[in-house]
């Protein structure tokens, strides 16, 4: 394991920043290079100066990538699209926490005053064998998109816009399935379970759906059909470190797994007599 | 307006062949594929578990016949009434074998299962602060208490002097000896880390989740596992103390 060179980039060292005459931080970032999927993968070390507190880790990656390009080299891959905590495209590991230290924050909300000067950050991918990593810090998330259209929907005819409010839907069960629907998909539960386990993410999508009516007709072979994708992706097994809800940016709570495990207790002993 | 009618059958809408639609009316198949879920394999661990600890409760309870009276009477007719019950207590043993059976089974798969969702570790590993040592060493724990409990049938459930005249007494001689009070120790110790995490885990994993009880669920479990570890870890400590030397 040859670590490339450590190159030093100077940072967002902005005239007009925010942070005016104040010194910004000083890192060591270890990251993660890997060139392709199965390829072995090392960590290289970059020194970064004078990084403004008022970015986000992922500007702070673009201000390493801006200066890895300048002198043609291969900038560092991740993934990010809406850089509002809100698509789930974003994910990585720092310092061994699936999105850094910062309690319900994304990587992309993550902002770098939550670091100190002189910090060393180790930055990886999230790693599971259902995740396989294709570049850098990307991972191949698709094993949730499976998941998902194996039962994570509801059925409607399509055609014009449904009234509004034809369907009512008590206060309680709508709170119950936004505070589920909350759920971007990230997979940092993944990434932060001891045995790389799914079932937050499956549990936020059986019971976000189990709370409303439209999900009613549906319900049981949207559990039994998520679980089988689930296992067939090769997730681990919940034993209820909750990990996971300690590193959910959206707070989905580990009471949706034990749903999950009731919805497909549930829905096991009704499919028996079908 | 007729034009809500769907062309297709209802479940036609679904996508994918779905494990649902492969069975067959009064299918039984719903149990392999129960059991073989992941989830299934969870509630197998939690219900055999469950079952598991409301033995050991009886277990203690008797146990704690030892310190009734000093001959060892009282301890001698709770074992005389178990013997008494002939086959009813080889059907009880039969069932806690199977559970025991069951549940380390079902441990081996599950372990087999996350070691391969996780082959690669993380440089750093840091957690978040919910993974406590005991539910991080569930395994160990376990491995320790299935050693553990080998070795404490031999000493006594084999032993034919158990079912003679003085059944206390040779709990007395047993323990008193400091290695088998060491064994017994750390036995206890690993069973009693072992459920602190499992009884409420087991809880959870059987569906009793709810933000109002989970608090008081989570204590229960460790009030519970300490419970019992004190009362089992009573005995060997009771051992050197009051009988150490006497017997040994
Ligand atoms: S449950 Fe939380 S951590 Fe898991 S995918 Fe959803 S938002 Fe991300
Ligand atoms: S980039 Fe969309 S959640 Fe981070």
């Amino acid at each position: 394991m040859s670590a490339a060179s450590p190159t030093a980039v100077q940072g967002a060292a902005s005239p007009t920043g925010a942070a005016g005459t104040k010194q910004g931080l000083k890192l060591v970032l270890k990251v993660w290079r890997q060139g392709a999927r199965g390829a072995p993968g090392q960590f290289e070390t970059h020194e970064l100066q004078n990084v403004s507190t008022d970015m986000s880790f992922l500007e702070m990656l673009d201000v390493l990538n801006e200066g890895l390009i300048r002198e043609g080299k291969d900038p560092v891959a991740f993934e990010h699209d809406c850089r509002e905590g809100i698509c789930g495209s974003c994910g990585f590991v720092i310092n061994g926490q699936a999105h850094g230290p910062q309690k319900e924050t994304t990587v992309c909300q993550l902002h770098m005053r939550s670091f100190r000067s002189g910090e060393t950050l180790v930055i990886e991918p999230f790693r599971a064998t259902a995740f396989p990593i294709l570049k850098d810090l990307v991972v191949d998330r698709s094993a949730f998109d499976r998941i998902v259209a194996a039962g994570g929907y509801v059925s409607v005819n399509t055609g014009s816009a449904p009234d509004a409010n034809a369907i009512l839907i008590p206060k309680d069960n709508a709170e119950r399935a936004f505070d589920a629907a909350a759920c971007i998909g990230c997979g940092a539960c993944v990434a932060a379970c001891p045995n790389g386990s799914a079932m937050l993410f499956v549990g936020a999508k059986v019971s976000h759906l189990a709370a409303l009516p439209q999900g009613q007709s549906e319900r049981d072979h949207r559990a039994l059909d998520m679980v089988a994708a689930m296992d067939k992706e090769g997730f681990g097994d919940c034993s209820n470190h909750l990990e996971c809800v300690a590193s959910c940016p959206k707070g989905i709570a580990g009471t949706n797994i034990a749903q999950l495990n009731r919805e497909f207790a549930k829905a096991s002993l009704r499919s028996g007599s079908r | 307006m007729s034009s809500v009618t769907s062309p297709n059958p209802p479940g036609a809408l679904r996508k994918g062949p779905g494990i649902a639609s492969a069975l067959r009316p009064t299918s039984m198949r719903w149990i392999l594929r129960f059991f073989g879920s992941s989830i299934g394999k969870k509630y197998v661990m939690a219900v055999t578990g469950l079952l598991l600890v409301g033995f050991l409760v009886a277990h203690l309870a008797g146990n704690l016949l030892l310190y009734a009276d000093e001959s060892g009477g009282k301890f001698k007719a709770y074992a005389e009434g178990l013997h008494d019950l002939g086959p009813l207590l080889w059907a009880a043993e039969l069932g806690l074998i199977g559970l025991f059976g069951l549940h380390v089974f079902y441990a081996l798969q599950t372990l087999r299962d996350n070691r391969a969702a996780r082959q690669s570790r993380y440089a750093v590993s840091a957690s978040r602060g919910a993974k406590t040592l005991a539910s991080a060493t569930m395994p160990i724990t376990g491995a320790i208490v299935l050693l553990f409990v080998i070795v404490h049938l031999v000493h006594f459930r084999l032993d034919d002097a158990f079912k003679g005249d003085d059944p206390a007494g040779l709990v007395k001689s047993t323990l008193a000896s400091p290695l088998a009070a060491a064994i017994y120790l750390v036995g206890v110790g690993a069973l009693t880390l072992h459920l602190s995490h499992a009884i409420q885990s087991a809880l959870q994993t059987l569906g009793a989740s709810h933000p109002n009880f989970n608090p008081v669920r989570e204590k229960l479990g460790l009030g519970l596992a300490v419970l019992l570890g004190l009362g089992f870890a009573s005995f060997p400590v009771y051992a050197l103390i009051a009988w150490g030397g006497g017997n040994s």
